[in-house]
């Protein structure tokens, strides 16, 4: 069961030098307004990596651990798990820096692996197998496009899920935030399995799409 | 060698969720490091995790949990390890399993020509591998629930078609097969099923009741 009657959203931005971005921008990126930008969060992961930089760190901080903290609670976690995973994923973050890369993920893409990975890893107390990307022929990936401008990417793919027809967004949002096989999916929502696997492809195919005009 | 037979859409959406159990996580992942198009597919899906993430209300943290992390980033913390890639034909998400030599594992012998070494099992969702001898194949059989098949050497075939090195076999409960492992290199398949298999004929079933099938 998704825990929204336990997600209290409160102001949790302090920094005064993020609340003054143009408005044009806001818009854009349909965020919320004293978010910092795509480009500033990869950026700031950017110093963390190359100079150990902690105001940087301390932005990435203010911006991702209360949503970390969030995804966890939607995911079953109690308040204390949460905030001990959220801050457990930044210290991640501080260590493997040096690994982001933007031609890969944005920074709330790679966040997102991080702790949906340290979850597995505390709550389920199973092994997350993981890919190695030494192992792939640069010439593959390129061909398979993996090497976007995700900062711009993510922009249209966040429209794109804005624009996913309803019972499609559903179903997508249920799969990240509630910790279900599809099939109890199906069953929550009275629908045969079947038709919960063509709303999954079908969705998939538009954010697809969506990522193929990013680039 | 291209790749025909590739997860569902609904395998792959639950790797980058992570809704997965790990037994379907590590034939998902296995599968990835062979196809770049499936790779391409779970970025997008992992895109979408973190606009997700970068969308929801978020939750605020207790006065001190920034002080707390300051205080631990001097921690000495495990090195980096960056593989030399491409030097096994164990896919790298195997690797922490069985190692980097198909030789190496511990096969268990099954019958003539087929043995089988347990990777993982969890709420009744089992991966292991499979060895079948080229010639050799596994007796008829259907399943209760879902299998699916991922060939990492060789090939095999079926009344549903030939699959080869990175195609993935997904079958349902009304599918009755008896994959049989082609000519050539011998077929190594990483196996997952969610619920027993159902041998048909007597010795069969006898057979797969003994090695847990």
């Amino acid at each position: 069961m998704m825990a929204h009657a336990a997600i209290q959203p409160q102001p949790i931005f302090s920094h005064a030098r993020w609340s003054i971005r143009p408005r044009r921008r806001r818009i854009a990126l349909v965020t919320r307004m004293d978010a910092p930008s795509v480009e500033a969060l990869n950026a700031a992961i950017a110093a963390v990596a190359a100079r150990r930089d902690r105001a940087a760190f301390q932005l990435l901080f203010d911006h991702f651990a209360p949503r970390v903290k969030s995804y966890l609670m939607r995911l079953g976690a109690g308040s204390p798990v949460a905030e001990d995973l959220a801050q457990e994923a930044m210290l991640t973050l501080w260590r493997k820096a040096a690994l982001f890369d933007p031609a890969k993920a944005s920074a709330a893409t790679w966040i997102f692996t991080i702790a949906r990975n340290l979850r597995i890893d505390a709550i389920r107390r199973e092994r997350r197998p993981e890919l190695d990307p030494a192992d792939f022929e640069p010439e593959a990936e390129r061909e398979a496009g993996e090497s976007l401008d995700w900062a711009k990417a993510e922009t249209k793919l966040r429209t794109a899920l804005a624009e996913l027809p309803k019972e499609q967004a559903e179903i997508i949002t249920l799969s990240f935030l509630a910790e279900k096989p599809h099939s109890a999916i199906a069953v929550e929502l009275g629908l045969p399995l079947g038709t919960v696997k063509s709303r999954i492809r079908l969705a998939m195919a538009r954010l697809r799409l969506a990522l193929g005009d990013g680039t | 060698m291209s790749i025909a037979h590739h997860p569902g859409e609904e395998l792959l959406l639950a790797y980058a969720t992570g809704a997965a159990t790990e037994a379907v996580a590590l034939l998902v992942a296995s599968h990835l490091a062979l196809c770049h198009t499936c790779r391409a597919a779970v970025s997008a899906s992992e895109a979408a995790g973190g606009s997700l993430l970068a969308g929801i209300p978020p939750v605020a943290l207790s006065e001190s949990a920034y002080q707390s992390v300051i205080s631990r980033l001097d921690e000495p913390a495990a090195a980096i390890v960056r593989s030399a890639g491409l030097s096994s034909a164990v896919p790298a998400p195997l690797r922490p399993y069985i190692g980097s030599d198909f030789d190496a594992v511990p096969w268990r012998p099954i019958v003539s020509g087929l043995s089988h070494y347990p990777l993982v099992t969890k709420d009744g969702v089992r991966a292991r591998l499979i060895r079948v001898m080229p010639g050799a194949g596994v007796a008829p059989h259907t399943h209760r629930g879902e299998e699916w098949t991922l060939v990492l050497t060789g090939s095999f075939s079926d009344a549903t078609g030939t699959y080869g090195v990175g195609d993935v076999q997904s079958t349902t409960p009304d599918v009755v097969h008896e994959p049989t492992a082609n000519p050539g290199p011998v077929c190594i398949n990483l196996a997952v099923t969610d619920a027993p298999l159902v041998f048909r004929g007597l010795l069969p079933k006898l057979v797969g009741r003994l090695f847990g099938f």
